[in-house]
C-alpha cells in the first residue's frame, strides 16, 4: 500500500466532511424548496378557488335579478300580452340602471319558441332566433325549469340567469334571462384580491354567435392561438404570462413565470357552457415573487453555511492532523536522520509543547542523542 | 308727491340692499351639485401618465415629473343636443377652468405633490349624452418612497396619489378599466439616467378620513428598475477592494519552522490603514446615497463584513502574530498549520460572504 498518510489522510477526511454537508446541505434545501412549494401550491388552490366561487357568485345574482324581474305582475302581464313598447318603457330605466352600477350586462325576453321577444340592451333587435346559439333559452322553454351559466350570446360572452315565465293565469309565456358582464367581475377581483386576469373566449363560437360584438375586440393582437382575449384586467402584464402555448397548453397546477424580474403565478382555468362545451378561458396570475426570494435567499444562505462548515472542520482537521502530529513527526524523523549521520547538535525545541506522543518520542530521541554525547 | 318720493327712496334702497349683500356676506351661487341621475356613488374613471420624468431623487424620496390626469364621468344635466356635428364640446385652460367651475368637477387632486406644480394645462370635453372628460396636464415634484433593501437590483415604483377630497366613496368613488390602465402606460423609451420604465399598474387604497368615513383613492404607480451596472463602479468595486486590505496583512506574514517573520506592528498598521480606508468610504457612500446608510440593504452589510474582517485581522494579528498565545497553547507547529490554512480560507470565506450578501440582493 502505497500511502503517504500526511497528504492522504486530510484528504480523506476533507472528501468525507465535503460530503456530509453537501448532503445536509442538499437536504435541508429540498425540504425548504418543497415549503415554499407546497405555500405556492395553497396560493395557486386559492386562486382557482376565488375564481371559481366569484363566477358561481356572478351566476347566482344574475339568477336572483331574472326571478326577481320574470315574477313583477306588472312585466309577466305586459310579456304575456306581448306589448313590446309598454314592457320596454317598464324595464328600460330598471335596466339602465343594472347595466350602470351592478354590471348587468344583457336582459332579454324570449318567446315559448326562442325568438327574441324584445333586448332591453338593444331593443331596436328582435324577432331573431336564438335557438341555434343559446340551447339553455330553448332548454328552459322546454322544461320551465330555471338554469344559469356561461353564454356566449349574441353582445358577447356573459353570465346568465335564465327563467322560464309566466302570465297572470299561470300559463307559460317565454322565458327571461339577465346576462352578467364580465369584466366587472374581473376588476373587482383584482381590486379585492391583487389578481391579474385575462378571459379568453374560443374565437369560433365567439364569432358564429356573437355578432353584435364591437369591433375592436376580434383582432390579430387580441389572438392567442383558438382563443381571442376578451378582456383583461392588465393586458400589458398578462399577455406575456398568458402566452399562445399557456392557453393552448392547459396545465391544471399552474405554473410560474419571471417577467421583468418579478416571478408570478399563473393558473388557466377552462370555462364551459352549461352543456358542458368549452367555452373559453381564465388566466389568473399573482405576485410570487415574495416566495421566490424567501427560497433563493434560502438556497444562497444555505450554500453560504454549508461553505463555511465545509471550511471550518477542513482547517480543525488540517490543524488536528498536521499541527499536533504530522509536523512534530517529521521534524523529530529529521532530527533522527541527522543523529544517524552522526550529527548530535540539534536537539527538539519546546518538547513540553508537543502531545504526549510526540513528547515520549522527543524524549526518546533526547536520551539516544545525549547518551551518545557521553559515550564520546 | 312726497310720499311717491318716499316710496322712490325705500324701492332703491331696497335694491341697493340686495345688490350688496351678498358682496358684504360673501354670499355666491351654490356649488354644482353631484350628478344623481345613476344613483350613488358618483363613478370617476381615472387614469393617470407619466408623461415625462425629469428627475428621480433617491435621497429626497422624490421624483420630478409631467403627468397627464384624466377623469371622465356622466352628469346627464349636461347633455345637449347634437346639432353642429361636432362630436363633442371642447375647453381648453381658461375656458375650461371656467365652464368647469360653473358644472359639477370632483374634487380631485394629487395628494403626494410637494410644492406648487411648474405647470398646469386643463382641457375638458363634454359630449352630447352627458359624459364629460377632463384632462390636466401637471409638472410637479411627487413624494416617492424608495426601498434600498435590494440595491442595486431593485425595482421602485414612482407613484402618483390620486384622491377625491370633500366627498366620501360612498357618493363619489374613483375606479379604472382595462382602458384607463392602457391610457396610464408610460413610454418606456424614457431616457432615465439609472433607471428602466416598466409596467404601470392603479391599486385601490381608501383614505380614511372624519368620523371612520373613507375618501376615494387611486395609487397610480409606475414600476422602474435600477440599472444595476452603474451602481457598480462608484460603490461596489471600492467596496470588494477594501475586503481586501486585512486579508493582505494576514497574507503579508510569513512562517519559518513555526516562528512568524513579521514584526505584528507593521501589519497592524496595513489594518489601521484599512480601517480608514472603509471609514472614509463609508462617508462618500452615505454623502453620496443617504438613503443606503438608513436602511438595511446589501451596502450596509458589505460595510459591516468589511469592519467584521478589519476586526478578526486586528484580533488574529494580536493573539498570533504578536503574542503567540496559540503556540503557547498548542506549539509552533499547530500555530504554522493554523496560519498556513488562514492564509487561503479567510479569503475564501469572505469572498464567498460577500458574494452571497450580493446573491441574496438578486434574488
Amino acid at each position: 500500500m502505497n500511502l503517504i498518510f500526511r497528504r492522504s489522510a486530510p484528504k480523506i477526511l476533507i472528501c468525507i466532511v465535503v460530503l456530509v454537508v453537501v448532503t445536509l446541505a442538499f437536504l435541508s434545501n429540498r425540504l425548504f424548496h418543497n415549503l415554499t412549494n407546497a405555500v405556492e401550491q395553497n396560493q395557486f388552490d386559492l386562486m382557482r378557488t376565488i375564481a371559481r366561487s366569484s363566477l358561481k357568485a356572478a351566476e347566482d345574482r344574475a339568477m336572483a335579478r331574472t326571478e326577481m324581474v320574470g315574477n313583477l305582475p306588472s312585466v309577466r302581464d305586459l310579456f304575456a300580452r306581448r306589448d313590446r313598447e309598454r314592457l320596454l318603457a317598464e324595464c328600460g330605466p330598471m335596466f339602465e340602471i343594472q347595466k350602470t352600477k351592478y354590471g348587468v350586462d344583457q336582459m332579454q325576453f324570449h318567446l315559448p319558441t326562442a325568438v327574441s321577444f324584445l333586448r332591453l340592451h338593444a331593443p331596436a333587435q328582435h324577432g331573431d332566433d336564438l335557438s341555434k346559439f343559446r340551447p339553455m333559452v330553448v332548454a328552459v322553454n322546454a322544461d320551465r325549469v330555471a338554469r344559469k351559466g356561461m353564454v356566449i350570446a349574441r353582445t358577447g360572452p356573459a353570465i346568465f340567469g335564465v327563467v322560464p315565465m309566466v302570465d297572470l293565469a299561470g300559463e307559460h309565456a317565454g322565458s327571461l334571462d339577465v346576462g352578467m358582464d364580465f369584466n366587472p367581475i374581473l376588476d373587482g377581483l383584482k381590486a379585492t384580491y391583487q389578481l391579474e386576469l385575462a378571459l379568453f373566449i374560443a374565437e369560433e363560437p365567439l364569432r358564429r354567435f356573437a355578432t353584435g360584438l364591437p369591433g375592436e375586440v376580434l383582432t390579430e393582437e387580441n389572438r392567442r392561438g383558438k382563443f381571442i382575449k376578451f378582456h383583461s384586467t392588465h393586458w400589458a402584464l398578462m399577455k406575456d404570462l398568458a402566452t399562445e402555448a399557456d392557453v393552448m397548453n392547459v396545465a391544471d397546477d399552474g405554473f410560474t413565470r419571471k417577467l421583468r424580474g418579478i416571478t408570478y403565478g399563473v393558473l388557466v382555468l377552462p370555462l364551459r357552457d352549461p352543456a358542458g362545451e368549452p367555452l373559453g378561458l381564465l388566466a389568473v396570475a399573482k405576485d410570487f415573487s415574495a416566495s421566490r426570494a424567501a427560497s433563493g435567499r434560502s438556497l444562497v444562505w444555505q450554500s453560504l453555511l454549508a461553505l463555511f462548515a465545509i471550511v471550518v472542520l477542513a482547517v480543525a482537521i488540517i490543524v488536528v492532523l498536521r499541527g499536533f502530529l504530522l509536523r512534530p513527526m517529521q521534524v523529530i524523523t529529521e532530527r533522527f536522520a541527522s543523529l544517524a549521520g552522526g550529527d548530535r547538535s540539534r536537539p527538539i525545541e519546546q518538547p513540553e509543547t508537543l502531545c504526549q506522543e510526540m513528547r515520549d518520542l522527543a524524549a526518546t530521541y533526547e536520551r539516544l542523542r545525549i547518551s551518545d554525547e557521553k559515550e564520546r | 308727491m312726497a310720499t311717491s318720493a318716499m316710496r322712490f327712496i325705500q324701492v332703491t334702497l331696497l335694491a341697493a340692499v340686495f345688490v350688496t349683500l351678498p358682496a358684504v356676506t360673501g354670499f355666491s351661487e351654490p356649488a354644482p351639485s353631484l350628478p344623481l341621475a345613476g344613483g350613488l356613488p358618483v363613478i370617476v374613471r381615472t387614469g393617470l401618465r407619466f408623461e415625462q420624468i425629469a428627475a428621480i431623487d433617491e435621497n429626497d424620496g422624490s421624483c420630478t415629473a409631467t403627468v397627464d390626469l384624466r377623469l371622465r364621468w356622466t352628469d346627464a344635466r349636461l347633455a345637449y343636443p347634437k346639432e353642429d356635428g361636432s362630436a363633442f364640446q371642447s375647453f381648453k385652460d381658461a375656458a375650461a377652468e371656467a365652464r368647469l367651475a360653473a358644472m359639477w368637477t370632483p374634487k380631485v387632486e394629487l395628494a403626494n405633490t410637494i410644492g406648487s406644480p411648474a405647470f398646469r394645462a386643463t382641457s375638458l370635453r363634454i359630449y352630447p349624452d352627458g359624459r364629460v372628460e377632463s384632462m390636466q396636464r401637471t409638472s410637479t415634484k411627487f413624494t416617492t418612497t424608495f426601498d434600498p433593501q435590494r440595491f442595486p437590483f431593485d425595482q421602485q415604483k414612482l407613484a402618483a396619489e390620486v384622491t377625491v377630497r370633500g366627498e366620501d366613496q360612498d357618493r363619489v368613488a374613483l375606479d379604472y378599466h382595462q382602458d384607463d390602465l392602457v391610457f396610464s402606460e408610460a413610454n418606456s423609451s424614457q431616457d432615465l439616467d439609472r433607471w428602466e420604465v416598466g409596467l404601470t399598474n392603479i391599486r385601490r387604497e381608501p383614505l380614511p378620513g372624519l368620523y371612520g368615513a373613507l375618501h376615494s383613492r387611486l395609487w397610480v404607480e409606475l414600476q422602474i428598475r435600477r440599472r444595476f451596472t452603474m451602481a457598480m463602479a462608484p460603490i461596489f468595486i471600492p467596496l470588494f477592494a477594501s475586503l481586501l486590505i486585512p486579508l493582505m496583512a494576514i497574507y503579508m506574514n510569513r512562517v519559518e519552522d513555526g516562528e512568524f517573520q513579521i514584526e505584528a506592528f507593521e501589519l497592524s498598521n496595513i489594518v489601521i490603514g484599512g480601517l480608514f480606508a472603509v471609514i472614509a468610504l463609508n462617508f462618500t457612500v452615505n454623502s453620496a446615497y443617504p438613503m443606503l446608510g438608513d436602511a438595511d440593504n446589501t451596502v450596509t452589510r458589505l460595510f459591516g463584513l468589511n469592519y467584521l474582517v478589519l476586526g478578526v485581522a486586528a484580533a488574529l494579528i494580536i493573539t498570533l502574530f504578536r503574542f503567540n498565545l496559540v503556540q503557547r497553547a498548542c506549539g509552533k507547529y499547530v500555530q504554522e498549520q493554523l496560519y498556513l490554512s488562514l492564509v487561503w480560507a479567510g479569503p475564501l470565506l469572505v469572498l464567498a460572504t460577500a458574494v452571497a450578501l450580493l446573491l441574496v440582493a438578486m434574488a
